[in-house]
């Protein structure tokens, strides 16, 4: 931390918020509320003489309320810059002077009352968001009492008991009666793992956390009984089996089950409530503290970033990755990427590698000084172009700019633009061109795919990423399907047409299906969304028609769902021996007409 | 403890729950928060609602809709809300009494209270004896049938 507020070119801003970002890859417009510190942090030298005069006591957060600071203060010492910092809301002021006592013990005269908080801009080529985590709120959990007695605590008040440098000192106290409790038990799974209360995934650091407590608490306290209550212990990484084995050596039980009830002593001491798994018995255990492993939880800020940047997330709420296997720290913005628990629940050493692997991609993204796009971008006819500003609002990447009032043609920035053609799809006055994808090259296919006996053809459109992908896998798995699939490509289910089904429809097409990624999967953030509100209003527009809206269907096939596109095809099979040749026939002549 | 033969199984006991109120039990990773808060476990060990649950995956349908601990639940709910897994643990359970009943292996005393409620539309009846006492107690007579339970039965 110190090593990154010395490096000369490294900029950090602390007390800041990112209040909005503009701009794309190489090019990002960041705009930060950088709050006042009310203190000079140049000058500051952390000496702490203004502390000890200022008369506003706090719970101090970093010690979880455990101990006290100051209206100025500084987090922790090892904070970065050294210098404190004045909580405005807390602190009594000095205008009427009321109080100003931290400005007449500063001997360097760094406080200052006048300061006021700034807006900065920062122009960066590439960003990595690594806004961390919060940990569940046990309270809700009213089983576990974490409300209702004050000998239960959570995960990270213990640590800072434990810590040397905690409030104190590394001895471990029960806060009703400050003595050293004489068994200690451990509550798992707290927040995680669970359908109705926290979040349903593994927070993947909590059993770790517990196991090497239990260690500590050995290597202070040899006597003490420890119980840690859990549902299985997940010590999956390098040398933490070695860590598990220790403490169970070192004659920590570990008791399959989870408390039902936490009940209180006279003496504050507690009684736990299980039923053992290996026993099979309901046990009552005694206990002087009881530790709750809380799970971990996306940072409040997420959503708002995700806005921001035009990010994705996942269900759990955390960040979601470009690719789950093969660009797991890249957003699917390009040049965003991610470093730590904002993607998902990690530990210290997974959180340095993630930040390594993303300030390694940042860089060979950015040291060239340009960047290589692939050729499939979008690209406006000026001339035809009517300003309607629907291609801008479809692009899932803000890549494209029109000022509808001024009636401007739109313009593409092919550096942000990834080439899912949504825009050629929704302009209205076909004045967007799709590289590699044009109107034009896509409707002779559909031509030549349905010149001779249209009849027996069944016509699919499938995406580059999943359905095509799911062909293919079907394909090398053997599996059987009507041979008269005709398959046309896109890059995205978002780049088929309205006019590319009407057209297939008027050359005499039975039946034509659009398929694409699984909602939420879409390779393009959310262009297949675009997909479906597009076939809806086909549909509606063919039962106007009166022509049977079944005979143009969608389905989300993924690239690993091989089974899936042949079932889907043998479908399309029984539906397109339903359709008769006058049936055909019929609707040429309604889209001719 | 004895030991279960997976053979006596019906394998597709757990098919025909998953459609119903509560049957959604696969979810369970026995964790035994329902037993630690079931305040019939803590006195009656026949009763354990993670057994009844494992037994029912095990596919073994009439060992529980036979047993008596099916009717020892007092639908507390605690158990349900706490499930971390989201298993409606108190529905389940009364789903199987209602199995229990429909295949007519409700023990006679719950057989001698549905009969009172079908036919008298109360598990305790009403006859002269008891107004007459109320009468005494300064309190008015109440119906000594009730007819409207014919019609809600029907």
């Amino acid at each position: 931390m110190t090593d990154v507020g010395r490096h000369p070119k490294i900029t950090l801003h602390t007390l800041s918020e990112v209040v909005d970002v503009k701009g794309y890859v190489g090019n990002f417009h960041v705009n930060i509320l950088k709050r006042a510190r009310y203190v000079d942090e140049k000058e500051c030298t952390a000496c702490g003489d203004c502390a000890t005069v200022c008369p506003v006591v706090r719970p101090d957060e970093f010690n979880l309320g455990l101990s006290s600071r100051r209206a100025i203060f500084t987090p922790f010492p090892q904070a970065v810059p050294s210098s404190y910092v004045i909580n405005v809301n807390e602190c009594l002021g000095h205008n009427p002077v009321v109080c100003a006592k931290c400005i007449e013990a500063c001997d360097k005269d760094c406080i200052d009352f006048h300061m006021s908080d700034k807006e900065i801009v920062e122009d960066v080529g590439s960003i990595v968001v690594a806004t961390g985590l919060e940990v569940y709120d046990p309270t809700e959990l009213d089983e576990y009492a974490y409300a209702r007695f004050e000998n239960v605590l959570t995960s990270l008040e213990f640590e800072r008991l434990i810590n040397a440098g905690g409030p104190t000192e590394g001895e471990v106290l029960r806060p009703t009666d400050l003595q050293r409790p004489r068994s200690v038990g451990f509550v798992q799974c707290v927040g995680s793992r669970s359908a109705k209360k926290g979040g349903t995934y593994c927070s993947n650091v909590c059993c770790m956390n517990t196991i090497k407590s239990t260690l500590m608490l050995k290597e202070h306290y040899p006597d003490i009984d420890i119980k840690v209550f859990y549902i299985d212990i997940r010590a999956f990484g390098k040398g933490f089996e070695d860590l598990y084995m220790r403490s169970r050596r070192s004659g920590v039980h570990y008791l399959r089950a989870l408390p039902g009830t936490v009940e209180e002593d006279p003496d504050k001491g507690l009684k736990v409530s299980i039923e053992n798994t290996a026993t099979g018995k309901l046990e009552t255990h005694q206990l002087d503290m009881l530790v709750l492993a809380l799970g971990i939880k996306p940072a409040s800020s997420t959503q708002r970033l995700q806005e921001m940047l035009g990010l994705q997330l996942t269900p759990d709420g955390f960040f979601l990755e470009a690719h789950p296997k093969l660009l797991p720290v890249d957003a699917a913005t390009r040049g965003v990427f991610y470093a730590g628990c904002a993607e998902g629940p990690k530990d210290i050493k997974e959180s340095v590698t993630q930040a390594s692997a993303a300030a390694a991609r940042a860089i060979r993204l950015m040291h060239r000084g340009e960047i290589t796009t692939e050729p499939i971008t979008s690209m406006v006819v000026e001339e035809h172009c009517k300003s309607c500003g629907k291609c801008a609002e479809v692009c899932p990447y803000n890549a494209i700019k029109v000022d509808v009032k001024r009636k401007t043609p739109a313009v593409v920035n092919t550096a942000a633009c990834a080439g899912c053609g949504t825009c050629a799809a929704e302009c209205p006055f076909g004045a967007i061109i799709m590289n590699h994808f044009t109107d034009e090259q896509i409707l002779n296919q559909v031509h030549a795919l349905l010149e001779q006996t249209p009849k027996e053809k069944i016509l699919a459109f499938a995406c580059n990423w999943c359905s095509y992908a799911g062909a293919d896998y079907a394909g090398v798995s053997r599996l059987q399907y009507p041979p008269n699939v005709r398959l046309i490509r896109t890059m995205c289910s978002g780049r088929v047409d309205e006019k590319f089904i009407w057209d297939g429809f008027l050359k005499g097409a039975p039946v034509i299906l659009v398929s694409g990624c699984h909602i939420g999967d879409c390779h393009y953030i959310d262009a297949n969304h675009w997909t479906e509100k597009r076939i809806k209003k086909i549909h509606k527009k063919m039962s106007k028609l009166g022509i049977r809206p079944e005979r143009l269907q969608l389905e989300w096939i993924s690239a690993a769902e091989g089974v899936r596109f042949a079932k889907v095809m043998q479908r399309m099979e029984v539906l397109r021996e339903g359709v008769t040749l006058e049936e055909i026939a019929e609707t040429i002549e309604i889209l001719k007409g | 403890m004895g030991t279960i033969d997976l053979d006596q199984g019906d394998p597709d006991f757990v098919k025909e729950l998953a459609g119903q109120s509560g049957g959604q039990i696969r979810a369970c990773f026995t964790c035994r928060t329902c037993v630690a808060s079931c305040p019939i476990s803590a006195i009656n060990r026949e009763f354990n609602p993670a057994k009844i649950i494992r037994m029912a995956l095990y596919g073994l349908k009439e060992e529980i809709l036979k047993s008596a601990f099916i009717w020892l639940c007092t639908t507390c709910y605690a158990c349900q809300e706490r499930c971390p897994q989201g298993v409606s643990i108190t529905d389940f359970m009364t789903h199987l009494k209602n199995m229990a009943i429909k295949e007519g292996h409700a023990p006679p005393g719950i057989r001698a209270q549905l009969k009172l409620v079908k036919g008298e539309g109360r598990i305790y009846p009403i006859d002269d004896f008891d107004n007459k006492k109320r009468n005494k107690a300064g309190l008015p007579p109440l119906p000594t049938s009730c007819d409207a339970i014919k019609e809600l039965f029907l």
